[in-house]
């Protein structure tokens, strides 16, 4: 495990808001769901589109081109679409304010 | 006499003591005219065949000729806040996008892709564009199409009207509705006297607090039919007989479409004339699960107040508070009462000024011997403060009790008393040697009622 700094400002992502970054050769999409924070990999487990800009609500990310719904918490899917669930990365506030993110 | 009461009324005795119409005369507020509406015109005492809950033919049917000739509905407009936004709202084996177009418009789409025959859209969700997920067709949100990968391939379409399908779609009360007959009755004069019954409750400006459904085993209709009389509260319920006029229910129906039960409560039952105001009083704040307290610690009835009274004036006090707004004007059975609307053929609404139930009953795809039955409680918010985000639903599995459901409160147990009553209704029915139920001739009516309508649909 290492923790990486995502250079990001937790202030800087709104709420609903995605971000991408690539950390250690990782796409990893940054995603806060009413003011909660959540890493996961930006790569939708059905037919490999981009998750950023997906609408979030309720802790769901949708897949912006099927709609596929993912748990942001666990990363799993709801629907028939995929049964492959989204590797999901813990996240935690450093002092400075930046997020960061467990990369394995 | 009114016209009404020149029309041959359902079923001639009624139960001994106060019917609802007795209790309205106690109110101190002016009684709203639609409370005093009291109608149930003569439909017969006939049996009616069990065939019509278990049959194949008769769910084919009913699939042919009332499924694709009524209003139904759909999911509420919070469900889908945004434009893009979309609900899939599947009937026995039809499929429909349900979208929202602009700040307050509607489109519902057949949900079949023009190429291949694909489902456009697997779930609910929000998208910019409907792009299928076979071979990439696309439509945009309003079902212009936007044009198919190798295009050089499909020259042969392009004289083709390639918009999707749309069904009818309309909205009351914060639900979407949509109809598949193109020559349908306006959804306004089908809800008729709904919209008027409901004007104190303004059910588009409430918010959807919980949502849960379950699958059950048995034919739609047996489940609704289980939420449409309260005379199995004595033998089903018999824990709220302390607070529930059972049998001194008002039955009415409406035209085709619309039928109402109103059970008195903070009252008990006439099968239990020794319970005391006391009793009452706390049994109804601890079991019913409507009132504006589940508890009835600290409460203390006053000498010479009725536990009616008490329970009204607490709920006018706390769901006052809750929605900041006086309830100045609400009569006492508006604060309490079970007054519970059956909207052809298979949703329910409640009236009330906070925790308004609705129950819907979907057929379980094309399985004619099971149902999805859902349930969704409405609730208000301080005025002037932001809409709350609806509740997401909460599919139950099959095996799960509707008491593990904890947003639903106490009406998880009462459900769970209802459910051990629908899949063995179901069982015993296929079981009968004497094919046919007998149904009361008032208490039951409703649901005469509704086979009646349905019969309507099916020999038009």
């Amino acid at each position: 495990m290492a923790t990486t700094d995502t250079l990001i400002l937790a202030t800087d992502i709104t709420n609903s808001q995605t971000v991408a970054v690539t950390l250690d050769g990782k796409n990893i999409l940054i995603c806060n769901a009413n003011g909660d924070f959540y890493a996961v990999a930006n790569l939708c487990t059905h037919q490999r589109a981009v998750l950023t800009g997906g609408r979030i609500r309720n802790c769901f990310l949708a897949c912006p081109l099927h709609g596929v719904r993912f748990d942001l918490r666990t990363g799993k899917p709801l629907g028939e679409l995929t049964r492959v669930p989204l590797k999901t990365y813990d996240v935690s506030l450093a002092d400075n304010g930046n997020l960061q993110i467990e990369l394995d | 006499m009114s016209e009404l009461i020149k029309v041959k009324q359902q079923g001639e005795a009624r139960c001994e003591g106060l019917s609802y119409q007795d209790l309205l005369d106690d109110e101190t507020i002016e009684v709203p005219a639609y409370l005093r509406q009291n109608t149930n015109p003569y439909m017969g005492d006939e049996d009616i065949g069990v065939g019509r809950w278990i049959d194949r033919d008769f769910h084919e049917l009913e699939k042919k000729k009332l499924w694709p000739k009524v209003w139904q509905m759909t999911c509420r407009e919070e469900d889908i806040p945004e434009v893009g936004d979309h609900h899939i709202y599947e009937i026995v084996d039809q499929s429909i996008i349900v979208t929202r177009t602009g700040e307050n418009e509607f489109k519902a789409f057949i949900n079949s892709c023009l190429h291949r025959g694909r489902i456009l859209r697997d779930c609910d969700g929000h998208a910019e564009e409907f792009v299928c997920p076979f071979h990439g067709a696309t439509w945009d949100i309003n079902g212009e199409f936007k044009g198919i990968p190798c295009k050089w391939d499909f020259s042969h379409l392009d004289q083709k009207d390639m918009s999707l399908p749309q069904v009818k779609v309309g909205t009351w009360g914060g639900f979407i509705f949509i109809n598949f007959d193109e020559n349908c009755v306006s959804l306004e004069d089908y809800l008729s006297p709904l919209p008027e019954h409901f004007a104190r409750f303004p059910l588009h400006d409430y918010y959807k607090g919980a949502h849960v459904e379950r699958v059950v085993q048995c034919n739609w209709k047996v489940g609704a039919e289980a939420f449409m009389e309260s005379f199995h509260t004595l033998e089903t319920h018999s824990e709220i007989l302390t607070f529930t006029g059972d049998a001194n229910s008002q039955y009415d129906t409406f035209g085709d479409h619309v039928s109402r039960s109103v059970t008195p409560m903070g009252v008990p039952s006439p099968h239990m004339p020794e319970v005391t105001e006391a009793e009452t009083m706390r049994d109804i704040l601890e079991l019913s699960g409507r009132m504006a307290t589940d508890s009835a610690e600290g409460h203390e009835m006053p000498e010479g107040l009725t536990a009616r009274t008490y329970v009204a004036e607490t709920n006018r006090e706390m769901f006052g508070e809750i929605i900041g707004e006086s309830l100045d004007q609400a009569t006492k059975s508006e604060l309490e009462d079970a007054i519970l609307y059956m909207l052809f053929p298979n949703t329910q609404v409640w009236t009330g000024y906070h925790g308004n139930i609705v129950y819907r009953f979907l057929p379980n795809g094309d399985d004619h011997n099971s149902c999805i039955f859902e349930t969704m409680i409405l609730m208000r918010y301080p005025k002037g403060t932001k809409r709350p985000e609806p509740a997401m639903k909460n599919t139950l599995r099959p095996d799960q009790a509707f008491s593990e459901a904890p947003e639903i409160g106490g009406l998880g147990p009462v459900f769970d008393q209802d459910d051990s009553n629908m899949a063995a209704v179901q069982k015993g029915m296929i079981a009968s040697r004497k094919g046919a139920v007998s149904l009361a001739s008032y208490q039951e009516s409703r649901i005469r009622h509704l086979h009646q309508s349905i019969d309507k649909y099916l020999n038009a």
